[in-house]
């Protein structure tokens, strides 16, 4: 049976595991550096080993161990010095077949090698040509995987983004669950996926599917809420359906359909709201409320805003306006140039609370950008996180002391989760 | 042919060459007006078309001109003195302007002659453009043969040139020469104008702008013109009806190098003309028409005036001829015919007077004649008669005995000259008592054929010579209305008269035939003939040329066919012999008077 | 070779500055406007109109489910079959039906609906229903039977008394043949409701026409011609390009009938300036092609030689004594098509070639413009080969082997071009204009559209 491709398996580097003494805020920190460290720019994910040596076999054989001279050139998405690799390692492997390589007038085959690639694949093309006959032509495929490219911000604040999770199918919302081992979910379309870490890998726990009667809407959107209550340890909520997680090994769930409003707070700071099932935005119905206000205009996110005595709520409303609720007033602010992704982030730098946001516009990448609130007019206090995609989910953590943020890959066409938190200063 | 014919043939001929010789003229002086007309029309047809093609040439120019000062020709022409082959950026520029400038074609060329944008033919970038005019740009329009896709077209262009670094460009620019061009001419109506585009060697249709019907027959005239590339005019017949003709004057229209690129030419219809020819030959027709008419009314006025007494006087001649000396003609005016009828009338009664002298004279002659004819038949008889009395007196008297030896044959003289004398007086008396003919319908060869058989004997009599009787009968003889009996005398007299002209034998002829609505008979004789005067005397009564006879035999012949309306003619020939010839009229209308 | 397609959209496209980036959520509700140059005469994906006649895929796509689609790396994935399986020998396939699905007039989507429909897509088949599931036998290997189905003419209709329902994410709601076709969003569509509420599309509109509409703001998206990309963009039009995908060719009515006639169809061309052509006349809307598929499909594209060679076009044509006089028609309605041909025929002359143009339905060579038929290499060579009238490809085996699929298929592509039956002249890129509220603009490498995932900001909810 053929089956739906997935994404390759992740980096063994990217995780590890120490044991013992890591607090759950030590390991979360230790984590996400090591993140940092070892997500360098521009990976190479590849390995040419098997292409180069298929590659120079099919050459020799359709020209014969010659004396030969060898011209590489790049069509593809490759680098530069990923070219000069390859091409020094064709030459040693044709060498190891007996070529030998000479000056052009000296030479028996003129051999060309073109770095090409298709839709999925890297296409090699060899052609060769010996005397005045039609070049022959001989290629290899390889897979293609993405590569992605993270910069780190330079500003006061510093917003780090640690890749958790990527799939190709639509990630609603990751929690990472500092255990030994440390587990993961993963909220989907499908249901919710545990995973267990395990030799530097994330491995397949269980797959828990979400039954529900009526489709789901387009830009579906869900929340995993972790409550490591007893035999309760989180809530996942999809439009209509409610699931509650239990604790396991392995973690089992029930759904059933529900119109409970859903959590958009923190553990700190708990509000709760509605979510229009058929659609992707909250309705605006509040519970408890903020202050007096328990009604707001139809909103895609929300985040806190705390203040001396009071915890204020910012809204990114379906009508493109950003809503600040106090309590009493409902304020709005036109001109943000916010998307309609927001969440709050408990840093300890700055006022301490930031909020980050998505810009809003049209584009193929996205941004995630941290704010602070001073007054009632939000401040960039951070460059902006660039992803290379749409972020499609943005959810404060449990702690508030990151959020996770999701995003569609412009390039791959796959979804990633990263964790971002904010660090304060150089 | 009457007098009234003749007149009216003289007044319709009149009428008729007065309105040939009115025709003819206007026809004439119409036609050389019409081809001054034409002519004038044509040159101000051209000079019309020469100012049009300025004025569309200056507007060509002015929007060339235009568009070499434009940003874009300037953007151009930096781009191209920069060294620039990239036309991508300006490839639609030339459309863009010809579309905005109205202009039917725009072509940027750089100094090479290399096209860099073409608004007719965006796809020609980077070639050649073939007609770049050598040397100095002219300042006006021209004529120019544009290349297309689909084939050639003609233009009116200008070239301007944008000079800005080393290397200058051209922008050649130009409105095409089409029927929108032609259709901006204001034509006199009945004149035309057509562009023939020389874009090929010889002749072809498609070529020809403007409506052209027939366009093969404008052929042998563009021939001309593209060999001789002078002007020239030809009358083109475009169908059998001559109101079709058109007068077609052809200008040759040259481009820059004097290549003969385009053909004007200008038609006129001679319909009008032919039209007006028409009319004219239509009034003349229906004035010559109109003419005979009154020339017949004029005539029949006119001979009521001038012919009438003419007939007049012929009728009334005719009746005087016919025997109607009393005939008298009416006179109604005094000119000339007034007095010729006075004078006719004049003349009837003065013939009438002499008629009557002259029959009282005849009547006296006749008298006369009868007394001398009747004295000398009586005479002849009673001479014997004397003598025989005499003799009966002088023998009873001398000789008894001689008395009765004479007594009878004295006696029988007597009688017989008594009988004579009653012969005598019987004819007379006959002659005094013909009958009327009672008409009955007669088949005239029948008569004829009954007296030759009576005749038969006496024709074999030994008393004299034989006779051949030679009947030569029509035989589609009519049969005519007469009197038999009176027929048969009258041709029995006549038969008998013959044969006693021909004591030594001969022919007799008697032949009938059909002569219109008459019946012919004749009978001749091959006797000694007669004399003219013996011809002209022959119906005298008592006149004959026998040595026995009382000569009423003719006489009594010619009452018989008087009373039958014929006529008796004579024919002879001395030595050859006489032929009497007697006209007899059918007279069916006697027979069905007679019921 | 320029770097790979994804990334070229992302250069082509309006880029936004690198100081403020990202998006909003998708807002539900609206009226989506479109206008578009085809003019089809039926919505019934079976229905094989001639081109510009013919249902564009995009559309059939909104009310026809299939039962795989291809992603946009030309991969199968499951659409109303979940799932699929074939027996060795590739030509008895398996694929299970989704539960849940009904069509627009609400009935199920049945197995037996789904055979009936593909029975009557391709009689060729054997296909009968087996419980929640149908079997398709073919006639021959099909390994590529999944990315076959993901075609849009195998959309899954019910077909009852003349009319064709489908089970898309929306329902025909107005259908005006060739004119107007105005879709409505439908709330229980089993991927999601879209988020439009319903689509309207303008159907026949020349590129003017559709220019017009986006700047009267009576339409939200409307199509580009490939040479007026760069003039839509520089006048401040939201412009996106796709790949280059659409294929302008030149093809002969009938086989090489000689050898000499192959030279000179060799002569021609090697006597077309496929540079130029792109370079100026499609102002780089395109790429040069000398092959079916384009080089960011198979990687392999470039082998073929593009660029122009008059020295060697004319001794080609120089080895034939008499060379007639062909006809080249295009469609007289494109004047891209017309400007293209003139061109041509240009450049024959100057290999001493003459070529008549015309817009007659008859000629020696036509101008052919085809879209991509499929993201899948072999499907879409087998569908120009259909279309074309050439042998179909015969398929190899060995094309599981991920290691073989590029060779196979430039061995097969070969085959095609050696007939000599085509001459390949440009990938043309498919570019359309947005208004600035269209949302959510997904676009294939193969300029497919997902309009079901496409959102007005000024939507309400």
């Amino acid at each position: 049976m053929r089956y739906a491709v997935y994404n390759s398996p992740i980096n063994p580097l990217i995780n590890l595991r120490i044991p013992g003494m890591l607090t759950p805020l030590f390991s979360r920190f230790f984590i996400s550096v090591l993140f940092v460290l070892l997500f360098v720019v521009s990976g190479n994910a590849q390995n040419w080993a098997g292409a180069e040596g298929l590659l120079a076999g099919k050459i020799v054989a359709a020209s014969g161990p010659k004396t030969m001279v060898l011209e590489v050139l790049n069509h593809s998405s490759l680098s530069a010095a990923v070219t000069d690799d390859i091409r020094r390692n064709l030459l040693t492997q044709l060498a190891v077949l007996g070529v030998r390589f000479v000056a052009p007038e000296q030479a028996a085959a003129n051999v060309r090698v073109s770095l090409s690639e298709d839709m999925q694949s890297y296409v090699w093309v060899a052609e060769i040509r010996q005397g005045s006959n039609a070049p022959s032509v001989v290629m290899v495929s390889l897979p293609r995987s993405a590569v992605l490219t993270v910069e780190p911000a330079a500003s006061a604040m510093v917003l780090r983004g640690v890749s958790l999770w990527s799939q190709p199918e639509r990630i609603l919302d990751v929690t990472v669950i500092d255990d030994n081992p440390a587990r993961m979910l993963v909220l989907d379309a499908n249901g919710v996926t545990s995973y267990r870490m395990q030799d530097n890998r994330w491995l397949l726990e269980q797959s828990v599917p979400v039954a529900h009667s009526r489709p789901w809407p387009r830009d579906l959107r869900g929340r995993l809420v972790l409550r490591r209550d007893k035999d309760h340890l989180f809530d996942a909520y999809l439009p209509g359906v409610y699931c509650r997680g239990l604790t396991g090994p392995p973690p089992a769930m029930t759904c059933f359909e529900s119109s409970d409003p859903w959590p958009i707070g923190t553990d700190l700071f708990s509000l709760n709201a509605s979510f229009t099932s058929s659609r992707n935005f909250f309705s605006g119905v509040l519970s408890p409320g903020v202050g007096n206000q328990t009604t707001a205009p139809p909103f895609y996110s929300a985040a806190a805003v705390p203040r001396e005595h009071s915890t204020w709520w910012l809204l990114a409303a379906v009508d493109e306006k950003v809503h600040l609720l106090d309590g009493v007033t409902d304020q709005v602010a036109e001109k943000l140039g916010w998307g309609s992704d927001i969440a709050s982030l408990r840093s300890g730098c700055g006022s301490g609370w930031q909020v980050l946001a998505t810009g809003a516009g049209a584009g193929r990448s996205d941004a995630v950008q941290a704010f602070e609130v001073a007054g009632r007019e939000p401040i960039a206090v951070s460059t902006p996180f660039e992803v290379s995609g749409a972020v499609t989910a943005l959810w404060t953590e449990s702690g508030a002391n990151g959020v996770v943020a999701v995003v569609h890959n412009s390039e791959t066409g796959g979804y990633e989760a990263f964790r971002l938190t904010l660090t304060c200063g150089r | 042919m009457s007098f009234r014919r003749k007149l009216l043939l003289v007044f319709a001929l009149t009428v008729f060459l007065c309105v040939g010789a009115v025709s003819w003229i206007v026809s004439t002086v119409t036609r050389r007006a019409f081809e001054r007309a034409s002519e004038d029309q044509t040159t101000a047809l051209i000079a019309q078309f020469r100012r049009e093609f300025s004025r569309r040439g200056e507007e060509v120019a002015h929007r060339v001109e235009t568009i070499a000062g434009s940003e874009t020709a300037t953007r151009m022409a930096l781009a191209v003195s920069r060294g620039s082959t990239d036309y991508s950026a300006y490839v639609n520029e030339a459309k863009a302007l010809a579309d905005n400038q109205q202009l039917d074609f725009l072509e940027f060329v750089d100094s090479s002659g290399t096209i860099l944008s073409s608004a007719q033919w965006p796809a020609k970038f980077g070639y050649k453009e073939g007609s770049l005019p050598a040397g100095a740009s002219p300042g006006g329009a021209f004529l120019r043969q544009e290349d297309l896709p689909d084939g050639a077209a003609l233009s009116l262009s200008a070239i301007r040139q944008v000079e800005i670094g080393e290397k200058p460009i051209y922008v050649i620019g130009g409105r095409r020469l089409d029927q929108e061009f032609m259709a901006s001419l204001e034509l006199p109506a009945g004149m035309r104008a057509m562009l023939y585009r020389n874009l090929a060697k010889g002749f072809s249709a498609p070529l020809l702008v403007g409506p052209s019907g027939n366009a093969q027959q404008l052929a042998p005239l563009i021939e001309q013109v593209q060999q001789h590339q002078q002007e020239a005019t030809a009358l083109l017949h475009w169908s059998g009806d001559a109101a079709d003709d058109e007068s077609v004057h052809a200008i040759p229209l040259n481009g820059l190098d004097n290549q003969l690129l385009g053909i004007l030419l200008v038609g006129n219809t001679r319909r009008p003309y032919v039209e007006l020819r028409n009319r004219i030959r239509s009034a003349a027709m229906l004035a010559g028409s109109v003419g005979i008419v009154l020339a017949i009314l004029f005539s029949g006025w006119a001979s009521s005036r001038v012919t009438r007494p003419v007939e007049q006087l012929a009728e009334a001649a005719r009746e005087v001829a016919a025997g109607n000396w009393n005939t008298r003609v009416p006179v109604d005016s005094s000119d000339e015919l007034g007095a010729l009828a006075e004078s006719f009338n004049r003349m009837t009664e003065e013939l009438l007077q002499q008629r009557e002298r002259l029959v009282q004279a005849e009547r006296v002659a006749a008298w006369r004649e009868l007394a001398r004819r009747l004295a000398h038949e009586l005479k002849n008889p009673l001479f014997p008669l004397q003598l025989t009395v005499e003799n009966l007196v002088r023998a009873r008297q001398q000789s008894p005995e001689q008395f009765d030896e004479i007594f009878p044959e004295s006696s029988a003289t007597l009688l017989a000259e008594i009988a004579n004398l009653k012969t005598i007086i019987s004819r007379f008396s006959e002659f005094s008592r013909m009958p009327q003919p009672q008409f009955q319908r007669v088949q005239v060869n029948e008569v004829v054929q009954n007296v030759a058989r009576l005749l038969q004997a006496q024709l074999q009599s030994p008393k004299h010579s034989p006779i051949e009787c030679r009947l030569e009968l029509a035989e589609d003889l009519a049969s005519i209305a007469a009197d038999p009996e009176l027929l048969h005398r009258a041709f029995s007299n006549l038969a008998l008269n013959a044969m006693d002209a021909m004591p030594q034998g001969g022919t007799l002829s008697l032949r009938t035939r059909q002569s219109s609505d008459r019946v012919v008979v004749e009978i001749a004789d091959t006797g000694a003939g007669l004399t003219a005067e013996e011809c002209e005397r022959l119906f005298t009564p008592y006149y004959t040329s026998k040595a026995h006879g009382t000569g009423l035999g003719l006489a009594i012949v010619q009452s018989i066919i008087s009373d039958h309306g014929g006529r008796i003619g004579v024919h002879s020939e001395p030595g050859r012999g006489t032929a009497f010839m007697i006209e007899l009229p059918d007279n069916l209308d006697k027979l069905a008077a007679a019921g | 070779m320029r770097p790979s397609a994804l990334l070229l959209l992302a250069a082509v496209s309006l880029c936004l500055a690198v100081a403020a980036p990202a998006r909003t959520r998708p807002h539900y509700g609206g009226n989506l406007r479109l206008a578009i140059g085809e003019a089809p005469i039926s919505v019934d994906p079976a229905d094989v109109s001639p081109a510009g006649k013919s249902m564009p895929p995009s559309l059939s796509r909104l009310i026809f489910d299939t039962l795989v689609t291809l992603d946009a790396r030309g991969q199968a994935q499951p659409a109303l079959s979940p799932s699929w399986q074939v027996d060795p020998g590739n030509q008895r396939w398996l694929f299970s039906i989704r539960r849940g699905v009904a069509f627009h007039d609400g009935t199920g989507v049945s197995s037996d609906a789904v055979a009936a429909s593909l029975r009557a897509a391709n009689p060729n088949w054997k296909v009968f229903a087996t419980g929640e599931a149908v079997i398709v036998e073919c006639d021959a290997p099909t390994p590529d039977l999944p990315a076959v189905l993901a075609l849009a003419r195998y959309g899954i209709a019910k077909r009852t008394g003349g009319k064709v329902v489908g089970s898309g994410p929306f329902a025909i709601n107005r259908w005006d043949a060739g004119k107007k076709l105005v879709l409505t969003a439908r709330d229980d569509y089993w991927g999601g409701r879209a988020f439009v509420d319903s689509i309207e599309i303008e159907m026949g509109k020349s590129f003017r026409e559709q220019t017009i509409a986006l700047d009267l703001a009576k339409a939200d998206i409307v199509q580009i011609a490939p040479d007026q990309t760069r003039h839509a963009v520089l006048e401040g039009r939201r412009v996106l390009s796709s790949a280059p995908t659409e294929w302008m060719a030149l093809v002969f009515s009938r086989d090489v009938p000689s050898a000499q006639d192959g030279k000179l169809r060799e002569a021609l061309g090697l006597s077309i300036d496929r540079d130029a052509m792109n370079n100026v006349l499609l102002q780089g809307g395109g790429e040069p092609a000398g092959t079916f598929l384009p080089n960011w499909m198979t990687g392999y594209a470039f082998l073929f030689p593009t660029a122009v060679d008059l020295q060697r076009a004319r001794q080609a044509r120089n080895a034939v004594q008499q060379a007639p006089v062909w006809t080249l028609a295009c469609d007289g309605s494109d004047p891209l098509a017309r400007v293209i041909t003139e061109r041509i025929a240009l450049n024959a002359r100057d290999a001493g070639l003459t070529l008549q143009t015309t817009t007659s339905a008859v000629a020696d060579i036509r101008l052919v413009r085809m879209p991509l038929p499929s993201l899948d290499a072999w499907v879409a060579l087998g569908e120009f080969a259909g279309s074309l009238g050439l042998p179909q490809p015969k398929f190899d085996v060995d094309r599981l082997q991920q290691s073989a699929n590029a060779s196979t298929e430039y061995a097969a592509e070969s085959a095609l071009l050696q007939s000599q039956r085509v001459i390949p002249l440009l990938h043309l890129r498919t570019a359309v204009a947005l208004s600035a509220n269209v949302m959510g603009w997904q676009e294939d490498p193969d300029g497919s559209w997902h309009l079901q995932n496409v959102w007005l900001e000024t939507g309400k909810p």
